[in-house]
C-alpha cells in the first residue's frame, strides 16, 4: 500500500485534523482558566520527564485588515516574534530554546496562531517566562525587519511559485473562498506581500495578542496543581484587553458554474478536483459530525468505497479521495480529488465520480460501512495519547476554532451517535455535485 | 514591575536548569527457535509497535532494468497474503486499526506493525502472512506500479525532486546508489509478480533481520510471538559486496536549468561514519556551523541578518558504502553567487577562528538534552533502538553518545572542521536558473526518470 497524505497537508496547515483525535474521553485533559481571561489545558503524559507547551492565539490570517492591499502580516508577525522584545534581544529565543536541550517553532494559519516548544519537564518555567514576555514587549529592531522581508518573500518562493501544483491549489482555495479573507494565501499574496510592514504587523499585534485571546496547552510530565502555579505565576499578571470580533463573512451563493483550468508546462500528473463550501465544525457541530463520519466512510483508507470502486474495480484512478475541512472558526469545505489512471481523460474521470456520488445521495450508504467507520475512528482515538505533542495539537487546533473542550474529548462517542438520517441529511444538503455550489478544477499539462 | 520580574524569573532558571539524561531500559529477547529483538515493556498507552529490518534487503541490490524493484515489493507484500486478496487483507487491517506496513531504503528493507494491545494476536498473525505468504496477485501489482508512477510524474514538477534525481547520477555515478530508488517510469513497467516473488524470497531471510518492540507486550510473551511472525523466513542469503563511495572529489557544479523563481541547491562533501572516532566532534561543529536550524552560524548569516533564504540546512548522513555531509537551501536565482560566496565566508572562519565557549556550551546541552524529547511515542522509540541494531551500537549508546559529546573541544572542532569542510571538495546541485554560475556540466534531461 501507499500512504496517501497529500490533499490533507494541503488543507490544513499543520497536518492534523479533529478526526486524528480519540476515545470515551480521548485525553483526559484538565482545564481552567486565570482571572485575566487566558484558558489553560493540561493533557498528562508520564511516559518521559518531557513537555510540550503550546501558546494558541485566536487569531489568524483571516483577521488581517480587509481591503488595504496588503497580505500576510499576521505570519509576518510570527516571524518577527522571534525577532525582539524588550528583554530578550534578536534571534535569542529559539537560542535560548536550543541551550536548553529544547526545540521550538511556530506557525500561523486563517484562524489561529501558535508558538511552540518541545524541552525536558524542569524547563517549562523558562519557557512560560518568555512566551509571556513576547505576548505583551514585542520591539524588533528596524535593522531586524527588512531582512526577514525578504525571508518571508523566499518562503512564498520556497513553498508556492517554485512548484505549479502549489498555485493551483492557491488559485482553487481563492475561488472557493470568493469574498472571505479564507481565500487569501496566509503567506500572502505575492505582490501584497511587498506592503508589508512593521507598523502593519504592530497594529495587528496590539490589536489582538493578550491573554484573554489565548490558549495555553501543555501536554506532558505535569501535573494540574503544578500547572495552576506555574501558570499563575507566569501568565498570570498579563493585562487582558478588549478583543474585537472575528469577522468570516459568508460566501454568497453564485448561480453560475463555476470551473478551473490550470495548465502548466512542468504538469506531468494530471489531477480533478471538485469542492464546495460546507459548515464548520464550530459553525453546525451536528453537521460537522456527519460529514466527519462521512470522510471516513467514503476514503478513510485503502478499503473503503471510493478507493476500492475507482482503484480497484473500475481502474480510472490511481489516487482518490474526499475530504471534509471543518476546522475553522467560520466556513468549513468538502473536497473531491482524483489523480486519473493513464488514458483516463479528466472529464471521463469527472462523469464516473459524480454518477457515483449521486447514485449515493439517492439510495444512501451501507449500513455495514457506517458501523465500520465507527469502529475506525473508536479505536484510532485510542492511539491519540502514544503522542505527547500530537494532542496538544488536536485539542490546541479544535479550541482555538471555536469548540468546546467536551467535544474534543467525546469525539469518538459523538460520531459513534450519527444516525443514518443524519447522514442521508447530509448527503442531500452538500453531496448533490450537480449544483453551482461545486466548484470543479482541472490541472493539466499545457502552455 | 512587570519586566524587572520577568527578568529575573528567566535569568534564575536557565543558571539552575539541568538537561535530562535519557535512559532506556532495553532488553534483549532471543526465541527459541533464535530470532533476536530488543524490547521495551512500556505499559503507559494500551499500544505495540514493533518495527524490523532486513539488513542489506533494500534498493540498492535492484538490477538496473528493476529499478524500483524493492520500493514495489514493499508496497505490494500488504496487497494480499494466504487466503486474503489485496482487498480482504486491507479490510482485516482497516477494521481492526491495524497500521501494517513495509518500507525499502537503499540498503535495507524495512517494515512496521502498530496495533492496540486488543488487536495484538491478530496484527502479529497479519504481519506474519504477509512476510511468509504475499501473494503478489497480477492486478494488485499493476495498482502499486500505476500508484508509484503516478508518483514519479507528480514529483516531475517538484525542483527538490528533481535535484534529488541529478545529486544521485552524479556523486554516486558507476554505484549501485546511483538508481532511483523510486523506480522509473520505464523500469518499474517491466516488473511483474514473478520477479516480486524471487526478490522477496531471496532477499528476507532471517539471518539479516533486526527486530525493535516498544510498548504494550512482556518479553515471554514477545519470544513466542517472535517465533510465530519470523521463524518460517528462509534462513539465510549471501550478500553482494559494494564499493565504497568517495566523496572527496575536485569541485564541480552541476546544473539543471528549469524556469521557476528560486534555485535549489545541494552541496555535497565527504563525511565520516558514526564508527570514526570524530564522529562526535564533527557532530558538534554541524550543529555550530549549520545543523541547529535557528541559532546556527549559517542561519544567522544567510537567512537572519542577509535575508537570502528561507532555509539552509547541513547533516552528516551515513550509507553502508557512503558517508556524506551536505548542505541544502535555495535563493531566488539572481543571489546564488552571493549565497555560495556567503557559505564559503562562514567555512574560513570556523576553519580560522576558534568557536566560541558560549557556543561549544550551547550546542553540547542541546545535542545531549534533546535526545529525550525523541522519546514521545512508542514508535519513535522502537525506531530509535532498530537503528541502534543497524548501526551496530551498543544497547547504553544513548550514555556513550552523552559522555563523548560532552569531552568534544574547542580544538576538535577546528580539526573536523578544517578536515570536512572544503569548498573545493565539494559537488554543487543546482536546479534553476542561477545567475553567474557557470556550471561545468548541465543535464538537459533528468536521469532515471523515464
Amino acid at each position: 500500500m501507499i500512504l496517501r497524505a497529500f490533499l490533507c497537508l494541503l488543507l490544513c496547515l499543520c497536518g492534523l485534523s479533529i478526526s486524528a483525535s480519540a476515545a470515551e474521553k480521548i485525553y483526559n485533559a484538565e482545564t481552567f482558566t486565570l482571572k485575566n481571561g487566558m484558558q489553560v489545558v493540561l493533557i498528562p503524559n508520564h511516559r518521559a520527564p518531557i513537555i510540550t507547551h503550546m501558546v494558541w492565539y485566536k487569531v489568524g490570517a483571516a483577521d488581517e485588515p480587509q481591503g488595504d492591499g496588503v497580505s500576510g502580516e499576521a505570519h509576518f508577525l510570527e516571524h518577527l516574534m522571534f525577532k525582539g522584545s524588550h528583554r530578550v534581544p534578536p534571534g535569542q529565543f529559539s537560542k535560548i530554546i536550543r541551550s536548553i536541550g529544547g526545540e521550538d517553532n511556530a506557525f500561523t494559519s486563517w484562524d489561529y496562531t501558535a508558538y511552540f516548544q518541545s524541552i525536558s519537564k524542569s524547563s517549562l518555567p523558562i519557557v512560560m517566562a518568555l512566551e509571556a514576555d513576547r505576548m505583551i514587549n514585542m520591539a524588533p529592531p528596524t535593522k531586524e525587519i527588512e531582512p526577514e522581508h525578504l525571508v518571508i518573500m523566499e518562503e512564498r518562493n520556497q513553498t508556492i511559485d517554485n512548484d505549479p501544483r502549489s498555485l493551483f491549489w492557491e488559485q482553487l482555495r481563492a475561488t472557493l473562498y470568493n469574498t472571505s479573507p479564507y481565500g487569501i494565501p496566509i503567506i500572502g499574496w505575492k505582490n501584497e506581500m511587498k506592503h508589508i510592514s512593521w507598523d502593519l504587523a504592530k497594529n495587528y499585534y496590539q490589536r489582538w495578542y493578550a491573554p484573554n485571546n489565548t490558549i495555553l496547552v501543555v501536554s506532558g510530565d505535569a501535573t494540574i496543581s503544578e500547572m495552576k502555579e506555574l501558570a499563575q505565576k507566569y501568565y498570570g499578571f498579563l493585562p487582558s484587553r478588549k478583543i474585537p470580533d472575528h469577522v468570516r463573512p459568508p460566501v454568497p451563493t453564485f448561480t453560475s458554474k463555476q470551473k478551473l483550468f490550470f495548465k502548466d508546462k512542468s504538469v506531468q500528473q494530471p489531477l480533478w478536483v471538485e469542492v464546495r463550501l460546507a459548515p464548520s465544525m464550530a459553525q453546525e457541530y451536528k453537521t460537522g459530525l456527519a460529514l466527519s463520519l462521512l470522510e471516513e466512510i467514503l476514503s478513510g483508507d485503502s478499503s473503503t468505497l471510493l478507493y476500492q470502486e475507482f482503484v480497484v474495480k473500475r481502474k480510472q484512478a490511481v489516487e482518490i479521495s474526499f475530504s471534509y475541512d471543518g476546522n475553522n472558526r467560520g466556513q468549513g469545505s468538502l473536497w473531491v480529488y482524483a489523480l486519473p489512471a493513464t488514458g483516463v481523460s479528466l472529464t471521463d474521470l469527472e462523469k464516473s465520480i459524480n454518477e457515483y456520488l449521486q447514485n449515493i445521495v439517492k439510495n444512501g450508504l451501507p449500513a455495514y460501512e457506517i458501523e465500520r467507520a465507527k469502529t475506525r475512528i473508536v479505536d484510532t482515538a485510542l492511539f491519540a495519547r502514544d503522542s505527547v505533542a500530537g494532542p496538544a495539537m488536536v485539542i490546541g487546533q479544535g479550541l482555538a476554532s471555536g469548540l468546546t473542550l467536551d467535544q474534543i474529548e467525546n469525539y469518538p462517542d459523538a460520531i459513534s451517535k450519527v444516525s443514518a438520517d443524519d447522514l442521508k441529511t447530509a448527503l442531500a444538503t452538500y453531496l448533490d455535485v450537480t449544483t453551482p455550489h461545486w466548484i470543479t478544477g482541472y490541472m493539466e499539462q499545457g502552455k | 514591575m512587570i519586566r524587572y520580574l520577568f527578568l529575573t524569573c528567566l535569568m534564575l532558571c536557565i543558571s539552575c536548569s539541568t538537561v535530562f539524561a535519557a535512559t532506556l531500559n532495553i532488553q534483549e529477547v532471543t526465541s527459541s527457535k533464535g530470532i533476536h529483538a530488543w524490547l521495551i515493556e512500556d505499559k503507559t498507552v494500551p499500544v505495540i509497535s514493533m518495527q524490523f529490518l532486513f539488513k542489506d534487503a533494500g534498493a540498492r541490490n535492484d538490477p538496473d532494468k528493476y529499478q524500483g524493484l524493492a520500493r514495489l515489493l514493499s508496497n505490494t507484500m500488504d496487497e494480499g497474503a494466504g487466503n486474503l486478496s489485496s482487498t480482504e487483507f486491507q479490510k482485516e487491517l482497516s477494521q481492526n486499526s491495524i497500521s501494517l506496513s513495509f518500507s525499502a531504503g537503499r540498503d535495507d528493507f524495512g517494515g512496521s506493525v502498530k496495533t492496540l494491545t486488543k488487536y495484538k494476536d491478530k496484527a502479529f498473525s497479519f504481519l506474519q502472512l504477509a512476510l511468509t505468504a504475499p501473494r503478489f496477485d497480477a492486478d494488485a501489482v499493476k495498482r502499486m506500479i500505476d500508484a508509484n508512477q503516478s508518483r514519479i510524474r507528480d514529483d516531475m514538477s517538484d525542483p527538490e525532486w528533481m535535484a534529488g534525481r541529478i545529486e544521485n547520477d552524479v556523486i554516486f555515478k558507476g554505484h549501485a546508489y546511483a538508481q532511483n530508488a523510486g523506480g522509473t517510469l520505464s523500469s518499474l513497467a517491466k516488473i511483474t509478480p514473478a520477479v516480486l516473488k524471487e526478490k522477496w524470497k531471496c532477499d528476507l531471510t532471517r539471518d539479516r533481520l533486526m527486530v525493535a518492540v516498544v510498548g504494550d507486550i512482556t518479553k515471554d510473551e514477545l519470544i513466542r510471538k517472535l517465533d510465530q511472525i519470523f521463524a518460517e523466513l528462509p534462513a539465510a542469503a549471501p550478500v553482494t559486496k559494494q564499493s565504497m563511495i568517495d566523496l572527496n572529489q575536485p569541485k564541480k557544479t552541476i546544473l539543471y536549468r528549469h524556469d521557476i523563481p528560486q534555485t535549489i541547491v545541494s552541496i555535497i562533501g565527504q563525511g565520516l561514519s558514526q564508527k570514526n572516532p570524530d564522529y562526535f566532534a564533527a557532530e558538534v561543529m554541524n550543529y555550530i556551523f549549520g545543523g541547529g536550524g535557528f541559532g546556527s552560524r549559517l542561519t544567522d548569516v544567510i537567512r537572519e541578518k542577509r535575508g537570502l533564504t528561507y532555509g539552509i540546512y547541513t547533516q552528516f548522513g551515513e550509507m553502508d558504502y557512503a558517508q556524506m555531509f551536505h548542505i541544502n537551501t535555495s535563493a531566488q536565482n539572481q543571489n546564488i553567487e552571493n549565497l555560495i560566496a556567503e557559505i564559503g565566508h562562514e567555512i574560513d572562519r570556523i576553519k580560522v577562528k576558534s568557536v566560541s565557549e558560549q557556543e561549544l556550551k550551547n550546542a553540547k546541552s542541546y545535542l545531549i538534552g534533546s535526545t529525550i524529547l525523541q522519546l514521545s511515542s512508542t514508535d519513535r522509540i522502537a525506531s530509535m533502538i532498530l537503528s541502534f541494531q543497524k548501526w551496530g551500537l551498543p544497547k547504553n549508546y544513548l550514555d556513550i553518545r552523552e559522555k563523548e559529546i560532552s569531552r568534544v573541544t574547542i580544538e576538535d572542532i577546528q580539526r573536523v572542521a578544517q578536515k570536512y569542510l572544503d569548498m573545493n571538495h565539494f559537488t554543487y546541485i543546482m536546479v534553476g536558473n542561477p545567475k553567474n554560475i557557470r556550471p561545468d556540466l548541465e543535464y538537459k534531461t533528468l536521469p532515471n526518470v523515464e
